[in-house]
């Protein structure tokens, strides 16, 4: 095992520990080196990183429920210093885009951020992403090592393979951060954890939907139809109608289902990028000059106040039968 | 409290052209204070009006952001003062670079409380320039904050992440990356605009800063592309809303996504 050639992952959510992990063995195709899962957590956690195909887990230990994840940055950089990795791959949340700024300051190497796709040019590693809010495609070559790259939900398929482990966690020293910010609360916000990633239909309500209350009628479609409710960003961020975690676009959720069915959604870029790999797009606006038309395969011209419930009726009657 | 807000002048993404062989053009772009990046001035100035203290915005990129148009914008805005750090080798900066010139310039200005960007520049959007400038002060840094309270010589900051939303306890310097929503921007009055002309404007190069290699590159940029589009069907569903569902219903079940 030569250094230079394994890839670290980090994300302190599970489901997006598991991309990275698959997404770290795109790598190690080509670099050569071991998939190694940063944990942070209880012990089980760090178990569950070899269930998901981690070939060693680092266990950075557990944190008291008033610290902040935040706080990992110098065991993390510590840990990179001394293995000399060749990539360290993080989890794209609020949190892990804060670790992954601070850590490249702290190693004096480039952050690739919302990493959507690697390519390799000889053994130059090579990284797609978007720039522009979505309205152009970059390849960056990261000109230092090791490679930080940040990657969201739903860019990597987790694998369900599983790979030859050692089984063995091996623990981290912690390393005390310089500062710390004291925690005075911690508020659960309302809509429950999703992971739109894999979520087969989506509803997604845009702006075309005028207050709160209407939200019923777009969950009684969505259920029946069985699928996850999203949103575009103005609802999530600024109105706060939906958790921030369930806006699709280039700063939210990218998403792959087989049925996207937007409704009341101007289709802009930035939301579109998330959505643009659907199997099948579908537009419910009253505007059929709506960009969202454009870019979907079926689209109902009309008052989605009128179109939903019709086609709640028409649903149920069809289950009915 | 002395605060320096982090504001990006950048072409404009809804000005791009695509070239007909994928290529994309910027030429005619018009240049434009980031639209995240005034709810930073925005929360720099309120909390000046609040606190009292003296904000200064800070602009760094290439030549051609200090023109008199993007001047005048950004002091119109609230702030008292504004910081250029204009250099040719600054344009197409990679973000590590432009935290180091930030960071360069805040302790040349010295005695900042406090910094504040936006949540991320308009063009990039990266959402990383604040976190490494944080970071290289080695001063407290936090991301997806969404509302500050000056607490004596702390802040009180609420901090929106997915699912929850954490209430922290900031000590003082510190820099924070605030939200879209922490503040509707303000629209300057005529007073401000009038009064912006007379602000102190410093000009600063790479050379003031002593920026030994501030300006070496860690990532190279290998393309830049207009994405490409998804073919789509394309049908358009008229007629009233029950056809309409009637119809949509057909299609999906013939899909098999129903
Ligand atoms: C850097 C950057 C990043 C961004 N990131 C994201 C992102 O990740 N995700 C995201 O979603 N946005 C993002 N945005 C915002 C994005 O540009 C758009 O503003 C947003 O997606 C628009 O949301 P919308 O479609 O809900 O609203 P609008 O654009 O206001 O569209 C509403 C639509 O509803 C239709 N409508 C209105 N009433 C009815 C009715 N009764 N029946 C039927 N149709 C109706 C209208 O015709 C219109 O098409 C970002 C913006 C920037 C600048
Ligand atoms: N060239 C710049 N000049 C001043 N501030 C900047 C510059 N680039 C980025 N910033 C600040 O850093 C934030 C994050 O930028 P980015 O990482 O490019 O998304 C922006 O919202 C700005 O507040």
């Amino acid at each position: 095992m030569a250094a230079n050639t394994d890839i670290f992952l980090f994300s302190e959510k599970p489901v997006l520990q598991a991309e990275l992990i698959s997404a770290a063995h795109t790598l190690t195709a080509q670099t050569g080196g071991q998939v190694i899962a940063l944990v942070l957590g209880p012990r089980p956690d760090a178990e569950l990183a070899f269930k998901q195909g981690a070939q060693q887990v680092f266990w950075l230990g557990e944190l008291p429920p008033d610290r902040l994840v935040d706080d990992v940055v110098p065991t993390i950089a510590a840990a990179v210093q001394t293995h000399q990795p060749f990539g360290v791959l993080i989890g794209a949340t609020v949190r892990g885009r804060a670790v992954a700024g601070r850590l490249s300051a702290r190693l004096g190497v480039a952050a690739l951020t919302d990493v959507l796709e690697f390519q390799w040019e000889k053994e130059n590693l090579l990284a797609r992403h978007m720039v522009f809010g979505g309205g152009a495609v970059r390849v960056d070559r990261p000109l230092t090592q090791p490679v930080i790259a940040t990657i969201g939900s739903g860019i990597f398929d987790a694998s369900t393979s599983l790979t030859e482990t050692s089984d063995t966690i091996q623990s981290i020293d912690w390393v005390e951060p310089a500062w710390q910010a004291k925690l005075i609360e911690r508020r659960a916000r309302g809509g429950g954890s999703v992971n739109l990633a894999i979520a087969k239909r989506v509803v997604c309500l845009g702006r075309g939907v005028a207050q709160q209350e209407d939200l019923a009628m777009i969950e009684e479609l969505a259920q029946i139809l069985s699928a996850e409710v999203a949103c575009t960003r103005p609802l999530a961020e600024g109105l706060g109608w939906l958790p921030r975690e369930r806006y699709i676009g280039i700063s939210g959720a990218m998403i792959k289902p087989d049925l996207y069915l937007g409704i009341g959604v101007s289709g802009q870029a930035q939301h579109t990028i998330g959505m643009s790999e659907s199997r099948v797009v579908v537009a419910i606006n009253k505007d059929r000059n709506a960009p969202l038309v454009a870019q979907s395969d079926y689209a109902i011209e009309g008052d989605l106040y009128q179109v939903v419930p019709a086609l709640i009726r028409t649903l149920k009657a069809r289950k009915g039968k | 409290m002395k605060i320096v807000v982090c504001a990006k002048l950048a072409p404009d993404a809804s000005d791009i052209e695509v070239r007909s062989d994928g290529t994309i053009s910027l030429e005619r772009a018009e240049w434009r204070i980031g639209s995240f990046d005034l709810q930073a001035i925005e929360a720099a100035v309120r909390l000046r009006e609040l606190n009292g203290g003296s904000v200064t915005a800070l602009s760094v990129g290439p030549l051609r952001i200090n023109n008199s148009k993007l001047r005048k914008d950004l002091l119109s805005r609230g702030p008292d003062e504004l910081v250029l750090v204009a250099d040719d080798k600054l344009l197409n900066a990679d973000t590590s670079v432009t935290a180091r010139v930030l960071a360069a310039a805040v302790q040349k200005i010295g005695g900042i409380d406090l910094v504040l960007t936006g949540e991320g520049s308009s063009d990039l959007y990266f959402q990383q320039a604040g976190l490494q400038l944080g970071e290289l002060l080695e001063q407290p840094v936090f991301n997806a904050v969404s509302r500050i309270e000056a607490a004596g010589g702390s802040l009180n900051v609420e901090r929106s992440l997915e699912n929850e939303t954490e209430v922290l306890d900031v000590p003082l310097p510190a820099v924070l990356a605030v939200t879209t929503d922490i503040h509707t921007p303000r629209l300057p009055n005529m007073k401000e605009i009038l009064l912006a002309s007379r602000k102190p404007v410093l000009e600063w190069t790479l050379e003031d800063l002593a920026l030994a290699d501030g300006e070496k590159q860690r990532v190279e940029t290998v393309s830049l592309r207009a994405p490409h589009p998804v073919e789509r069907k394309r049908i358009l569903i008229e007629g009233s809303a029950e056809e309409a569902a009637e119809a949509l219903t057909a299609y999906l079940s013939k899909e098999g996504v129903l």
